[in-house]
C-alpha cells in the first residue's frame, strides 16, 4: 500500500504541473505582421541607390493609409491588404508621382498560439505607371515573416 | 590419446557447466494482458474546460520486462480568444513498447517502474470560425474552414504503475512527445493537435494517471541469480540442493 500512496502522489503531482503549465497564458513576443519588402536600385546600373524623399500612401475603398514619409532611403516595407487580392500605392519618389498595384493570393498563418492568425501572401502580378518608375519586378513572391526581399524597384 | 583428450575436456566442461549453476536462483512472474482507462483526461475537464480528452489503454507482457502496448484517445478541443476562435477534434492511436528497469524479483509483475517509446498516429479535423485581425489596413475577420488531417508524432513515457488490488492496476506516465508532422502544412499547423497537443511545437510535455485491469496469461520461470558459485561448497565437497523452484538438470551437475 506504501508504493501505492507513494505512486498516486506522485501521479497526482505530475498531473497537476501539467494542467498548471498549460493554463498559464502566455503574452505574444513574435512579429505578426508580414510586410512586402522593396529595394530602391538605380535604373540602367541596377545599383542601390537613395531616394531623397519617399512616400507611399495605400488606397483602400474608403480612405488612403499613410505608410512612408521618410528622407534619404534606400528601401521601403509595405502591407498587404488581407482583405482584398489587390493592393493599391501611390508612390512619390522625389516629389514625382506613380501609382503601383500588386496583384496577389493570401493564406492564414498561424504565427503561436499565443499571437493567433496573419495572412502569408504571393504576388501574382505587378502594374506601375512610369512617371518616375522605370520598373518595378519581383525578386520573391513570398511575402511572408521572413522579411526576405520582394520587388526591386528600379528609377 | 585424441579420445582421451576429448573425454577429459567434456568431463571438465560438465564440471564447470554444475559449478556455475550451483546457486542459481528463479522466480516465476506471471505476464498480464491488461485494459484501462486515463482518469486524468477527465479530471482536467473541471481545470481546462478548452479541452475534453478520453483515453483507453492496453498492453500485454511480452517478457518479465519488456511490455507491448496500444492506446485510443478521442480528444476535443475548443478556444475562444480575442483574436480568434479554434477547433479541433479527433482520434489519436499510439502503440509502441516499454520496458521495466526493476528485476523480477522486485517486480514480481506487480510493479513497473521503466520507460517506454511510442508512435502516435493523430486523425484530426480543425478549424478556425472565426479570426480577427488589425493591421495598417484596418480590421478585418476571416475564417479557415473545417478540414481534416493526419499527424504524426513520437512519444517517450516514463512511468511508474503498481498493482491496487488483484487485478487492478493504477500508474501514472509524463510524456515526452516530439512531432514528426502535423500534416497541415507549415501555415496551418494546429493551435491543439488531438493526442499531442500544441502542434506550433517541436516537442510536448503532458501527464496521465490511469486505471488498468489485469489478467494473468501465463507465468515464466526468470533466472535472477545466475552464474554465480560458492567455493565453500566446492572446498568441502559438500552435495548442494537446489534452491527450490529450481528444475530439475540444475545445481545436480556435480
Amino acid at each position: 500500500m506504501r508504493a501505492v500512496r507513494q505512486i498516486s502522489a506522485c501521479g497526482i503531482a505530475a498531473v497537476m504541473a501539467f494542467v498548471i503549465s498549460s493554463c498559464s497564458v502566455q503574452p505574444c513576443y513574435e512579429e505578426t505582421d508580414p510586410m512586402m519588402n522593396t529595394v530602391l536600385l538605380a535604373s540602367g546600373t541596377g545599383e542601390s541607390v537613395r531616394a531623397d524623399s519617399l512616400r507611399v500612401r495605400g488606397v483602400s475603398a474608403t480612405d488612403t493609409v499613410e505608410f512612408v514619409d521618410a528622407r534619404s532611403v534606400t528601401s521601403f516595407s509595405l502591407p498587404l491588404d488581407p482583405a482584398s487580392n489587390l493592393s493599391m500605392f501611390y508612390i512619390t519618389v522625389n516629389g514625382i508621382h506613380d501609382t503601383a498595384v500588386i496583384y496577389y493570393t493570401h493564406l492564414p498563418h498561424l504565427v503561436s498560439p499565443e499571437c493567433g492568425y496573419t495572412f502569408t501572401s504571393n504576388i501574382t502580378g505587378v502594374a506601375t505607371t512610369h512617371n518616375i518608375i522605370d520598373t518595378l519586378i519581383i525578386e520573391n513572391s513570398k511575402v511572408d515573416l521572413d522579411g526576405k526581399k520582394n520587388l526591386h524597384l528600379f528609377f | 590419446m585424441a579420445k582421451r583428450t576429448c573425454i577429459s575436456f567434456f568431463s571438465l566442461l560438465l564440471f564447470l557447466a554444475g559449478s556455475r549453476a550451483v546457486a542459481q536462483d528463479t522466480v516465476m512472474v506471471p505476464l498480464h494482458l491488461r485494459a484501462g482507462f486515463d482518469i486524468s483526461g477527465p479530471m482536467l475537464k473541471f481545470v481546462n474546460k478548452d479541452l475534453v480528452s478520453y483515453g483507453l489503454l492496453t498492453s500485454v507482457d511480452i517478457t518479465e520486462a519488456v511490455t507491448l502496448n496500444a492506446g485510443l484517445r478521442y480528444s476535443s478541443f475548443h478556444t475562444e480568444r480575442h483574436i480568434y476562435d479554434f477547433s479541433s477534434r479527433g482520434l489519436s492511436i499510439v502503440t509502441g513498447a516499454e520496458y521495466n528497469f526493476l528485476k523480477a524479483n522486485v517486480s514480481k509483475g506487480k510493479y513497473y517502474a521503466g520507460i517506454g517509446l511510442r508512435y502516435g498516429l493523430s486523425l484530426y479535423a480543425e478549424e478556425a470560425p472565426v479570426i480577427r485581425y488589425t493591421n495598417a489596413w484596418g480590421e478585418g475577420v476571416s475564417s479557415i474552414p473545417l478540414s481534416r488531417h493526419a499527424g504524426h508524432y513520437i512519444e517517450i513515457t516514463p512511468g511508474f504503475r503498481t498493482e491496487l488490488f488483484r487485478g487492478v492496476t493504477i500508474g501514472w506516465n509524463l510524456y515526452m512527445r516530439l512531432l514528426i508532422s502535423a500534416g497541415a502544412g507549415k501555415d496551418l499547423k494546429p493551435v491543439w493537435m488531438p493526442g499531442y497537443g500544441p502542434a506550433t511545437k517541436g516537442m510536448a510535455t503532458a501527464a496521465e494517471y490511469y486505471v488498468s485491469f489485469s489478467i494473468p496469461y501465463k507465468r515464466k520461470k526468470v533466472i535472477i541469480m545466475p552464474k554465480t558459485e560458492d567455493p565453500e561448497y566446492e572446498d568441502e565437497g559438500e552435495p548442494v540442493t537446489a534452491p527450490p523452484g529450481t528444475p530439475s538438470g540444475f545445481g545436480g551437475g556435480r
